[in-house]
């Protein structure tokens, strides 16, 4: 008889806790967060086209210095107060060291030199040319550090810990 | 005497500028003010119907400009209050019938003579916009809870904050509907004031007796009884610089509401 009434009772409570009961995101969250995300493509005027390959310029950029875990990178637009925030969080395998970055930046500099030199070609021939030359430099860098990186244990950080987070700030 | 020049602008259609404009003057000719609103929305002229001046209007902002009349010769004054004055739009004609300058020459013409003038924006961003805003000091921009209203609000506020002249603007919220809010379906006034990071400067609930008081020319302010005719005239003492706190809009709360509350109350105990 206890037993029924309990149940009774529990079941008058969910009728009237169904609203709550259902935990689902609310239609008022819904609508902050797709607002929140629509605004700040509004306020930027920057593209995902444009979003994209300022990613990848940065990757290109910082992969000169460090090895990164380019699937994991994260680069968002986030509003702060009043201004507005770069965010940028990059997971690092590892910092490379000096022998290699030297090494880069001399192969870098080879490549300028030699464009600086090719002044006849076309202006997009040369970026085209550029553009290649760096994915094949990253490429190489990645076979490279894997026999370094067992050497070199000071250097090699955890993977998960070694997250750099680099914010620019930008006027609104 | 310097008179303040506020328009009243949304970017939206339909969130209730015309509405906020034809009640914040009245409000605000009812303290004492002398105004004068202007409906710069040509060809879709509206703020002579919510005042119920639509059979008084002889010469409108265009026959002004194109100086068929004086300025004082177009200002129809209110019915009840002659504080109040209405300089309406012309109907027949479209928005490029004025242009920036002439409307700005118009405020500071009225300025001279009035407290405030309350300039009633055409929705969009476009010349009639740029129009409106050319004469104004201050803006008040009205939005509703709605992602689209808040949307055209944001993009309005970054146009209003690239003008100079624009000293400050403030965000009306209006049609909010407080039992959607509790219920989590639809964005808070909090909300939205964090969206947009502006200052608030009134809270109007929706109210059904705004259908009725437009279909009979007279603005809600005058209805004593209902919030929203109270919630506009808070708006227009803060606009005079007092201090006023927000209205609670929650309506008393319905037998099954109480029911609820009381089982919610319970399940806490148990």
């Amino acid at each position: 008889m206890k037993d029924l009434f309990a149940s009774l009772y529990n079941k008058v409570l969910s009728f009237f806790h169904q609203a709550e009961s259902k935990d689902k995101e609310s239609a008022k969250d819904v609508a902050c967060n797709r607002l929140k995300l629509v605004l700040m493509q509004d306020r930027t005027n920057l593209s995902p086209a444009i979003m994209e390959r300022m990613r990848n310029e940065l990757i290109d950029l910082l992969s000169k210095y460090l090895e990164l875990d380019r699937e994991l990178l994260d680069l968002n637009l986030a509003q702060e107060d009043d201004q507005m925030a770069l965010m940028l969080s990059i997971p690092v395998i590892r910092a490379k060291d000096e022998k290699e970055i030297e090494e880069i930046l001399k192969a870098e500099d080879e490549e300028k030199n030699k464009e600086s030199q090719e002044e006849d070609d076309d202006e997009n021939n040369d970026t085209d040319s550029q553009e290649d030359n760096f994915e094949e430099e990253d490429d190489d860098d990645d076979f490279s550090s894997d026999d370094d990186g067992e050497e070199n244990v000071d250097i090699e950080e955890d993977n998960d810990e070694n997250i750099e987070e680099i914010e620019d700030n930008e006027t609104k | 005497m310097t008179g303040r020049v506020i328009v009243i602008t949304s970017g939206k259609g339909g969130v209730g500028k015309t509405t906020t404009s034809a009640n914040i003057g009245t409000a605000l000719a009812k303290a004492g003010n002398k105004v004068v609103l202007i409906d710069t929305d040509i060809g879709l002229r509206n703020l002579d119907l919510l005042l119920g001046l639509e059979n008084r209007i002889v010469y409108t902002i265009v026959d002004v400009v194109e100086e068929r009349c004086k300025l004082r010769q177009a200002l129809v004054k209110d019915k009840k209050n002659p504080n109040l004055s209405l300089l309406a739009a012309a109907q027949t004609r479209d928005k490029t019938s004025v242009n920036a300058d002439q409307l700005k020459d118009i405020c500071e013409q009225l300025k001279k003579k009035y407290d405030f003038i309350l300039v009633d924006c055409p929705a969009g961003i476009e010349q009639g916009f740029q129009n409106a805003v050319a004469g104004a000091s201050e803006a008040i921009v009205v939005t509703t809870p709605e992602m689209s209203a808040v949307r055209d609000a944001d993009r309005i506020i970054g146009l209003l904050e690239a003008r100079e002249e624009i000293e400050s603007y403030k965000l009306l919220l209006n049609r909010v509907r407080p039992n959607l809010i509790e219920s989590n379906d639809m964005m808070s006034v909090e909300d939205v004031v964090e969206i947009l990071s502006a200052e608030l400067i009134g809270v109007i609930p929706e109210d059904t007796g705004i259908i009725t008081s437009t279909n009979k020319g007279e603005p809600i302010v005058n209805d004593d009884e209902s919030l929203a005719g109270q919630a506009y005239r808070n708006v227009a003492r803060r606009i005079m610089g007092e201090d006023v706190p927000f209205l609670d809009l929650r309506q008393p709360k319905g037998f099954v509401e109480k029911i609820k509350n009381l089982f919610t109350k319970l399940k806490g105990k148990v």
